[in-house]
Order: C-alpha cells, then sequence, then structure tokens
C-alpha cells in the first residue's frame, strides 16, 4: 500500500466551513430528481488533476496518496466527488500552489459571478 | 426543476431534463481552484478543456468493443494478446490521446489478461486506483477504496463472492496488480450459448465490471447496474468467521 504523503491531515478552516453535508450531489440530485450519478462539475475536477499531473505541477500519485489519507482521516464522512474535491484543495493548499487568502476572494466573486447570471 | 419548452413553431412540447437548480459551495470551490491555478500557470485553459473533453469521451464501451471482436476473431486477438496499445487502434481508440503521448494517469502499456475456463483474473492497483483509462473509462468509486483495494489482494474470493461472483474452487484466481508501468484488463470466457452472435451482441454482455473481474458475461446480463433481488438466505462472511486467505498471487 502507499506510503505517508507530505500533507497533514489537519483540519483547514475555510474547506470546514464549505463540508456542509445538506448541499452533496448525493442529497440535492434525488431532491431535484436529477439522476446523473455525478455533479456537473465531476469531469472538469477529473481533468483538472489530469492538467496538474501533465504538469508536473502536482504528480498523480502524489495526489492519490494524500487523497487516500485525507479520506481516510479528515474527510472520511463526506460523500466521494465531494470528497475527491476538498482532498484535491486541501492538498493544493498544503502544498502552496494556491493560497487561502486568494481563494476566500475568489470563491466570493465567483459565486457573484454565477448568481448575477 | 423541470422545465417545459414550447418551439415557436407550435410543434411538441419538450421537457427538459431536471436540474440542480442552485448553486453550492463545491461547484464555485471547484470553479474558484481551478481558476486560480490557470493564473498560477499550473496548467492553461485550453489544457483543462482538451482533459475535460478527453474524459466525457471514454467509457467501457470501447474495452466491450476490444473483448467481442478478440472474441469472433482470433488473428485480432493474438494481436491483443501480442501489443493491446496497438490492437486498440484497430477499434479507434488511441492510448496517445489526447496529448499525444497520454496521459500521466494512462501509462502507454496495456496487457490483456485472457481468462480460461479453469482460470479467471482480476485486476485492483494497491497502490492508488491504475485503471485503463482509455478503454473503461473512469474507475467506479468502489474500485478506488482502500477496501477494495487491500482486501482483494488478501481474502481475493470472498471479495469477488461480495459482488455475487462465486467461483468454483477449481478455477484458479490471479489477481493483478496494476501500477503505474502497467495497465491490465481482463478478457472474460466467451460465455455458452452466444457462438453465432454478432460482434455488437456480445459487446452488449460485456460489461465493465466484466473486464476488471468482478463479473462474467452471459447473455441477458447487459449492465452492472440492475434491480436488487432479495437474498434466498442469509450469505455469511468467512472473512468475518476468521477463515484464512486461500489466495494471495500479487
Amino acid at each position: 500500500m502507499s506510503t505517508t504523503s507530505d500533507v497533514e491531515p489537519v483540519r483547514i478552516a475555510l474547506l470546514e466551513a464549505l463540508r456542509n453535508m445538506e448541499k452533496t450531489w448525493e442529497v440535492l440530485a434525488p431532491r431535484y430528481g436529477v439522476t446523473n450519478p455525478n455533479p456537473p462539475w465531476k469531469t472538469s475536477l477529473t481533468a483538472m488533476c489530469d492538467c496538474l499531473a501533465a504538469s508536473g505541477a502536482l504528480p498523480a500519485l502524489d495526489r492519490r496518496r494524500a487523497e487516500d489519507e485525507l479520506a481516510d482521516s479528515v474527510y472520511r464522512e463526506v460523500p466521494a466527488p465531494e470528497r475527491q474535491l476538498l482532498a484535491l484543495v486541501h492538498i493544493m493548499l498544503s502544498r502552496g500552489l494556491v493560497s487561502e487568502t486568494d481563494l476566500v476572494g475568489r470563491m466570493r466573486a465567483v459565486r457573484s459571478r454565477l448568481e448575477s447570471a | 426543476m423541470s422545465h417545459t419548452h414550447k418551439p415557436g413553431d407550435g410543434g411538441a412540447e419538450r421537457h427538459a431534463a431536471p436540474m440542480v437548480e442552485e448553486i453550492t459551495d463545491f461547484e464555485v470551490l471547484e470553479i474558484a481552484v481551478r481558476e486560480l491555478a490557470i493564473e498560477h500557470g499550473l496548467f492553461t485553459a485550453e489544457d483543462h478543456r482538451r482533459f475535460t473533453e478527453w474524459t466525457e469521451s471514454i467509457g467501457p464501451a470501447a474495452g466491450s468493443r476490444l473483448v467481442a471482436k478478440a472474441w469472433i476473431d482470433p488473428a485480432f486477438k493474438a494481436r491483443v494478446m501480442e501489443d493491446a496499445v496497438r490492437a486498440c487502434k484497430e477499434i479507434g481508440i488511441d492510448w496517445a490521446e489526447p496529448t499525444g503521448f497520454g496521459t500521466p494517469s494512462d501509462y502507454m502499456n496495456l496487457r490483456v489478461l485472457e481468462d480460461t475456463p479453469t482460470l479467471h483474473h482480476v485486476i485492483v492497483c494497491t497502490l492508488c486506483s491504475c485503471y485503463p483509462r482509455p478503454l473503461l473509462g473512469m474507475s467506479p468509486e468502489w474500485y478506488r477504496t482502500t477496501n477494495y483495494r487491500r482486501r482483494l489482494v488478501r481474502w481475493p474470493r470472498q471479495v469477488l463472492a461480495e459482488f455475487g461472483l462465486i467461483l468454483p474452487p477449481e478455477v484458479e484466481l490471479r489477481v493483478e496488480d496494476s501500477n503505474q508501468k502497467c495497465r491490465f484488463m481482463v478478457l472474460p470466457v466467451q460465455p455458452e450459448g452466444t457462438e453465432n452472435w454478432t460482434e455488437q451482441q456480445l459487446a452488449q454482455i460485456v460489461t465493465r465490471d466484466c473486464m476488471i473481474g468482478v463479473a462474467l458475461p452471459r447473455p441477458g446480463r447487459t449492465a452492472d447496474i440492475h434491480p436488487v433481488q432479495k437474498a434466498r438466505r442469509p450469505v455469511q462472511s468467512s472473512e468475518h468467521s476468521g477463515e484464512p486467505a486461500h489466495e494471495h498471487d500479487k
């Protein structure tokens, strides 16, 4: 099995605030009568993981190793697609690929943009 | 909720598929981190679009076609066993896509494991979740779990039984561990009663799980998802009863 990753299984305030279990796809999809097993952002997330690996910014094996550790600890009770997203962001924050400050600001801007559309 | 569109030409009403009509923090988070990654130069928007398109294009139907063609064309099967990546081009699958040299997660080395009446293969990736994506699409979630990955190599017959596949003791079972250097997929035995079927008919019964090795193809079974049947008797897990592992091939 895998060896230990370089990502600490600590709680990250921003991601803790986001893990609203009432808004996961497995809750929302049946509420709206949607049968697609994955949220619309899942394919984009997969592509992002491939892009990060292809550019060398985050090798696939490093990511999967850290994902496993986080899935068994910090995000244990989060369902699959959301868990993968939270784990990826957790890894990127831990490695300094993005900063929490930038992410908070960008999320605010993205939400504003989506809600104004 | 679903919308009803009334075309201006007075034609029949069209019902759009229902959508989740709220913006979740998860959706916002995915967009935000992707935008920042692009701005920081970790990858380009064009690369992301290309990988997204590729991800949406792959699925297990390609693997099903490969198996069906191998069943009815011995010469093709020989080419598959000799150089599976090259043989894939004959069914329209190029492992070099989408970059010209594949993806970092799909090392361009595929070995097809041929089952026989006395030999059954099942694949796993104990290290992470390596999977022949160009042929089978994205791996199912259970394939990625540590539960499957850890237990399959220790108690393969018990794990297969949990998928409803109970192999007779006389059938040898091999667990093949995928890795970053090689991908595997299973070429199951063509089931009896399908001898005169067309390639298209055969492909319909070769489901994703058959090519992983946790199910066997059979006439009438065309999907991995099917109605759950009521258990006819309690099932005792031999793992829980303390039975030692019998197989550990990798």
